[in-house]
């Protein structure tokens, strides 16, 4: 079954769907919401989906939804990573630049440490992994790899931030142990119980760090950066995407999840906020990075998840 | 060289910002800690900077003070980057200009975010503006003021993670704070980072990120230990919870 395929669909019928569908008990209400909105044609097969989504995730938890959520998006970037450093089209570029290549290692060694670290802590509530992820687009070049993998970053924590208030801060998870690989040496790392919400923030900084290393990669000219990405920084400057799918910067569903460009916090506009010298709309936004919803990234992700 | 962090080149006019109209939610949980923040007062009397000793500044307890926390390393960032603009390095480039000065300016966004929402939510528990003690920083040396950065970067990202399950959330204000942490918090990771990849280029998580691929997280007893000799008050966030 297309289940990425469907609920795509689904979404676009309903953007609010896999929010409500992460809660077991209100599943049914919010199908019901949702065969209003669609054909009686495609209605059983939208509703098996879903019911297969709800039954697969953790029956119904919403900390282990969020949970295989993250996980979700962690294989697809620790995918990314080592598909790019097998890529025939960017052995040479790789070759040619010993330094990113260590670097780009070391963010496939985060990613695939962040998988081991989800799946442990899931156990068998964990989803089954996707059949695969097909980035064959996003490897022509060394440039275009950067852009992809910018823009992957960016999204990873916009999901994350999107989900701290999904996880309780009491909530914990009880970890022995998981083995890692970094920098080619595997290790088993003891964990012990530990208090998701602070793991995950700690993983949302993580990728933070990454998503600034790619941004200021793509700014150096040797690299072949080009246009705008040669002016940009770590951080992210208005709905600027400079080159990545500007969705990745753009607003999610609901007044919760502004684009990147947003100035306004808590009901405090920060450009009028001072008087002199006031705060520019650029300088504001990039000193608050935007949350997006869950059913957004999926949306942005589904095309590199195969079916 | 006892400047106060709200000098009048970065300086806060939030008078006519509050007399607009602000939605008054009562976004916080007051937990009835009195807050000792009038020893400010003897900060700018004592002549002699390197020994003096001033009154301690409670943060207060609760999303309070979770909130001043922040505020206070927000004001620590935003001094030490005015005066890196001020005086810039030798040897600067025009990359590292304009990537500092671009921090500068975030870091002086957030202290005057703290600033508005605390005074709006929490009227009177707001603490004062704090002395900053930079004489373990030579502002001329590049490496010394990359280093610093790079200091106070990874502290913040770790102060952040380790608060953020302080945060009460069980009612939407303290839900709007973790969120707005969250927003933050990876700011300065992104700050961090960046400074990390001047320093030299792909160090952006060296000693930073444990095996497992987590950044750090810290309580406020570590970080204010860390942070304590960069600020002339004592810090007192004892009340905050770890």
């Amino acid at each position: 079954m297309n289940l990425f395929k469907i609920l795509a669909d689904l979404e676009k019928v309903d953007p609010e769907v896999m929010d409500r569908l992460n809660h077991r008990r209100s599943a049914l209400a919010a199908l019901g919401n949702i065969t209003k909105k669609i054909t009686l044609a495609t209605a059983p097969a939208i509703l098996g989906a879903a019911f297969n989504k709800t039954l697969a995730q953790g029956a119904g938890s919403p900390l282990n939804d969020v949970l295989n959520y993250a996980l979700l998006l962690e294989r697809l970037e620790a995918a990314f990573y080592i598909q790019a450093l097998q890529a025939p089209t960017l052995t040479a570029a790789f070759t040619g630049n010993a330094g990113i290549r260590t670097g780009i290692e070391k963010i496939r060694d985060n990613e695939n440490a962040h998988v081991k670290l989800l799946e442990a802590a899931l156990g068998t509530n964990a989803a089954a992994a996707p059949r695969g992820f097909n980035f064959t687009a996003a490897y022509a070049d060394l440039p275009t790899f950067l852009t992809f993998a910018q823009a992957f970053e960016d999204l990873g924590v916009r999901a994350y931030k999107g989900q701290a208030g999904n996880i309780s801060r009491t909530a914990t998870a009880t970890i022995p142990s998981v083995s890692v690989t970094n920098a080619g040496q595997t290790s088993t790392v003891a964990i012990g119980t530990v208090n998701v919400l602070q793991v995950a923030l700690q993983i949302h900084a993580t990728e933070a760090r990454h998503a600034a290393y790619v941004r200021y990669l793509r700014r150096q000219p040797a690299l072949g950066s080009s246009g705008s990405a040669g002016n940009q920084f770590g951080w992210i400057t208005l709905a600027q995407n400079n080159g990545a799918p500007a969705a990745v910067y753009g607003a999610g569903n609901g007044a919760a999840f502004p684009a990147e460009s947003n100035v306004s916090q808590a009901n405090v506009d920060l450009t009028t906020l001072m008087a002199t010298p006031a705060y520019t709309a650029a300088e504001v936004s990039e000193a608050f990075d935007e949350a997006l919803d869950s059913a957004k990234v999926r949306e942005i992700a589904t095309p590199f998840i195969l079916p | 060289m006892s400047t106060p962090l709200q000098t009048p080149e970065n300086g806060l006019d939030l008078g006519g910002a509050l007399q607009k109209p602000i939605q008054r939610r009562s976004f916080l949980r007051y937990s009835g800690a009195t807050l000792a923040v009038g020893g400010l007062l003897l900060a700018g009397c004592d002549d002699d900077d390197e020994g003096d000793v001033t009154a301690e500044v409670q943060l207060g307890t609760g999303n309070v003070g979770v909130l001043n926390y922040a505020y206070a390393l927000e004001q620590l960032e935003a001094a030490f980057y005015a005066q890196v603009i001020a005086t810039p390095y030798t040897g600067i480039t025009a990359d590292e200009t304009a990537a500092l000065r671009a921090i500068a300016r975030h870091e002086a966004i957030h202290r005057d975010f703290f600033k508005a929402a605390i005074t709006r939510d929490a009227p009177g528990q707001i603490i004062g503006n704090l002395t900053p003690n930079f004489s373990a920083v030579t502002f001329s040396s590049r490496q010394s003021v990359l280093e610093t950065a790079r200091t106070f970067e990874d502290l913040g990202v770790a102060a952040y993670n380790g608060a953020g399950r302080l945060i009460d959330t069980s009612n939407a204000a303290g839900a709007t704070y973790l969120l707005l942490a969250g927003k933050i918090v990876s700011v300065e990771a992104r700050h961090a980072a960046q400074i990390r990849d001047i320093i030299q280029l792909g160090s952006f998580a060296n000693d930073v990120v444990n095996a497992v691929g987590l950044d750090r997280a810290l309580t406020p007893t570590e970080v204010l230990a860390a942070a304590q000799p960069f600020i002339r008050e004592r810090i007192n966030g004892s009340q905050i919870g770890s």
